[in-house]
């Protein structure tokens, strides 16, 4: 009877995760799909399963692990700036200032004024030409600079006070920050308030504020209502799926080769010589592979490698009978202990430094 | 060895064995020979000596069993290696993308160690002990978790790849590189281990008007994106464990956010704060980075999902057909993925996009997973121009490249899913080229 009813369970678990097969097979036909607002499928979590993925089916969601933060655990990690002000701290800084910190900790990445260089990115220029397109060699490419993409100078705080310098990042005061701030405005020549940030200007979080960059519109807007996202987004481009004698098209290929692979591009299956072999390496090895059997305990009456006792009393008979001995093979030892492949040469070498290790 | 004898490969088991052996032995040989030599099989030209002579390794004990204490890939795979190019790094090899040899992997899982890394300011190292995750913000119990207390949720496992927005990008304008690793290797799979969000917020009292919510790491640069809530109450997942394993350091050991199917970058790595908000934060890599900008000078930011894609990875320029003779049989294998859904149909162009024909699906599949495609051919040495196309289930066919081109223009590195394949040329040989129309 119990038999009876775990077979049944069980064959009620088949029909279920069969089910479940068909229903994503019909979707697949004709059934439309519930979609998320990035426009990918919803594949329902049950009780016991998401997507063909099995789960727990113990409905258990009480865990209370973990504490609440401290108001100053929130403040220490909480620093982050949003478009409307939200978190920025309080004060200031001249464009002066930020030109002298700009010299001492950016410029060597950035460039003069910005201009970039060394791959780094250039924050500065490019105002105008956003609609740019390279197709044929000599266009002129987009530039995307502070100046000229960026949307909103609560990124350019927030960033540069959490990331800047690339090799010292968080070192920045608020104050030092405010006047990287105004020396990057200035440079990328955007005025606050209709007035130009000449050198004595000075930014304070009041005047932050009234900052509108250049580009602020330059963005397919989502909105913090996000009526934008209640469209499901449609791909960038959809294709078709012709089947036969279909569009015919020209078959273009690769202009200019390049190289510089790190490393090299290759798919030989060969073994590396290894480069500083330590000391004994090879003798190591071969130790390894053809002695260490016999030669790493006492249970077949081999001498025990650092068995100073042992070896000893091997070495009685004189260094050149133990060469014999293990050439031509001795007791329960094999010649050459069994790895015919070593020469005389090597055989003495690796006998030499067994001695030497069990001295 | 310095003086290994290719010619005299057969050798004795035991000392018995070894003299019955040797007495067959031509006096002339062992004259010839500083060592008693073992027998040589006279060999026909039709034998190979590969099964005739004894194998080198099979006559010798092995490695120690504990020579590694965490093991290695045979020394013959040392080309197996993920590469870098200084044309895909911003200045140094901090802020650079490593890729991943896609051209000798196997299945739906990227073996750890050759997972493609991509970092904006190199690779953090977080003590696991003072890891601490933040939650906060528009919720009313705000939380911290250490890892251990975070580890104590119930797991759950799921394949999903991670994809760079840019991979693919290296050819866009025209084919660039000659090689799958850097056509296509900005992108890896795992099998992921850790907690759904949903299920650590369900207990948090998530406020109504929680509609964004920021990751951020802990690295030198702070990696911080906004992800819409529907996200985030859909598939989003906190990760620990990457195949079997704690995550590698590379892929933000202890712990990072895994949104199946979206940008890679919005993966965020050495996770260490999550807050909540009405409104998007609009971070550096959401608006200086990873945006595309269109042909009329707007940018699209915020766009999620990774298109639906394919890539045929053999055969490759790495793994070409110019062994292959006349009338072999040969598999074209290749992985199909969408961070939409579920792959649900790939075909295969032999001809540069003319004809299509239905390749068969391989192995599990799953949602925005890598999916296995397979169509096996006769080689006639022909010169061919592979193509693959792959629909998934949200509808999403690949464009062709110049349909992908009309819409957005070339500025935009990033979200390039055009159809793509290889020229094979009449002797086998395998390049990197496109088809425009």
């Amino acid at each position: 009877m119990h038999m009876f009813a775990l077979k049944q369970k069980s064959f009620a678990l088949i029909l279920g995760s069969c089910m479940l097969l068909a229903s994503y097979t019909s979707a697949s036909t004709n059934v439309v799909l519930k979609k998320n607002i990035d426009g990918s499928v919803i594949y329902p979590r049950t009780n016991t399963h998401y997507s063909l993925y099995l789960l727990n089916k113990q409905n258990i969601s009480e865990f209370n692990h973990g504490r609440a933060p401290t108001p100053n655990e929130i403040k220490a990690w909480n620093k982050d700036v949003m478009p409307d002000g939200e978190g920025l701290p309080q004060g200031q800084g001249s464009v002066e200032q930020g030109d002298e910190l700009y010299s001492a900790q950016c410029l060597s990445c950035h460039g003069d004024f910005g201009a970039g260089g060394n791959g780094y990115p250039t924050l500065t220029g490019g105002q105008g030409t956003l609609k740019n397109q390279l197709l044929e060699a000599g266009d002129q490419p987009p530039m995307r600079t502070i100046g000229s993409y960026w949307p909103y100078a609560s990124t350019l705080f927030w960033y540069i006070q959490s990331s800047m310098p690339f090799n010292n990042p968080k070192s920045l005061s608020n104050d030092e920050t405010y006047a990287l701030v105004a020396y990057l405005l200035s440079v990328n020549e955007i005025e606050i308030d209709g007035i130009e940030l000449e050198d004595e200007y000075v930014l304070t979080k009041e005047k932050f504020l009234k900052i509108k960059m250049p580009n602020v519109d330059g963005f397919y807007p989502v909105s913090p209502e996000r009526s934008d996202l209640k469209e499901q987004r449609p791909p960038l481009a959809q294709g078709t799926r012709c089947m036969k004698n279909c569009k015919s098209s020209n078959v273009v290929f690769i202009k200019n080769e390049i190289t510089g692979f790190d490393p090299k591009i290759s798919t030989i299956k060969d073994l590396v010589k290894t480069k500083n072999q330590s000391k004994n390496a090879a003798e190591k090895e071969i130790y390894s592979q053809s002695c260490a059997a016999c030669h790493s305990n006492d249970s077949l009456g081999a001498p025990v490698l650092g068995d100073k006792v042992a070896w000893s009393e091997v070495l009685k008979k004189g260094v050149k009978q133990v060469y014999t001995n293990a050439i031509d093979g001795i007791n329960a030892m094999p010649p050459r202990g069994g790895n015919m492949e070593l020469s005389d040469k090597e055989l003495e070498n690796l006998i030499d430094y067994m001695i030497n290790v069990s001295k | 060895m310095t003086k290994k004898r290719k010619d005299l490969e057969i050798k004795p088991t035991n000392r018995r064995d070894f003299f019955k052996k040797t007495a067959f032995l031509s006096a002339s040989l062992i004259a010839s020979s500083s060592i008693l030599a073992p027998i040589k099989i006279t060999a026909s030209s039709l034998d190979d000596p590969a099964i005739i002579d004894q194998a080198s390794w099979g006559t010798k004990l092995g490695d120690l069993v504990d020579k590694n204490h965490y093991g290695l890939p045979s020394p013959y795979e040392h080309n197996n290696v993920r590469r870098v190019h200084d044309l895909l790094s911003s200045g140094d090899r901090y802020a650079t993308v490593s890729m991943s040899p896609l051209h000798q992997q196997e299945g739906i899982i990227t073996p750890n160690g050759l997972f493609f890394n991509r970092s904006h300011s190199g690779t953090t190292q977080v003590d696991p002990h003072k890891f601490r995750l933040m939650i906060h913000g528009l919720l009313d119990k705000p939380l911290v978790l250490t890892l251990e207390e975070l580890k104590r949720y119930p797991s759950e496992s799921r394949i999903h790849f991670i994809e760079c927005p840019a991979n693919g990008s290296t050819g866009w304008r025209g084919p660039q590189f000659d090689n799958l690793q850097f056509v296509k290797g900005m992108m890896s799979s795992a099998e992921w281990t850790g907690v759904p969000l949903k299920v650590v917020l369900k207990e948090l009292g998530l406020h109504k008007n929680a509609k964004w919510m920021l990751a951020e790491g802990s690295d030198n640069s702070e990696m911080a994106r906004s992800i819409p809530i529907e996200k985030v109450l859909d598939d989003a997942m906190l990760v620990w464990g990457q195949n079997g394993e704690p995550l590698r350091a590379e892929q933000g050991y202890p712990v990072r956010l895994l949104l199946p199917g979206w940008e890679g970058n919005l993966n965020v790595k050495w996770l260490k704060r999550l807050e909540f908000s009405s409104k998007p934060w609009h971070s550096k890599e959401e608006t200086s980075k990873y945006t595309m900008l269109q042909k009329n000078g707007k940018a699209i930011n915020y766009f999620w999902p990774m298109e639906v894609n394919s890539i045929i990875t053999s055969p490759c320029p790495e793994v070409p057909w110019s062994s292959l003779k006349k009338g072999d049989i040969i598999e074209i294998t290749g992985l199909a993925w969408s961070g939409r859904g579920t792959i649900k149909t790939v075909d295969i162009s032999l001809d540069g996009g003319k004809n299509w024909i239905e390749a068969s699906l391989k192995g599990l599949i799953l949602p925005k997973s890598w999916t296995r495609f397979s169509y096996i051919i006769k080689w006639d040495a022909k010169e061919k121009m592979l193509l693959s196309r792959a629909i998934d289930d949200s509808g999403h066919i690949q464009p062709s490249i110049n349909k992908l081109i009309e819409n957005v223009g070339v500025e935009g590195i990033y979200h390039r899913n055009p159809i793509v394949g290889w020229f094979v040329s009449n002797k086998g040989e395998v390049k990197n080229a496109h088809v425009r129309s």
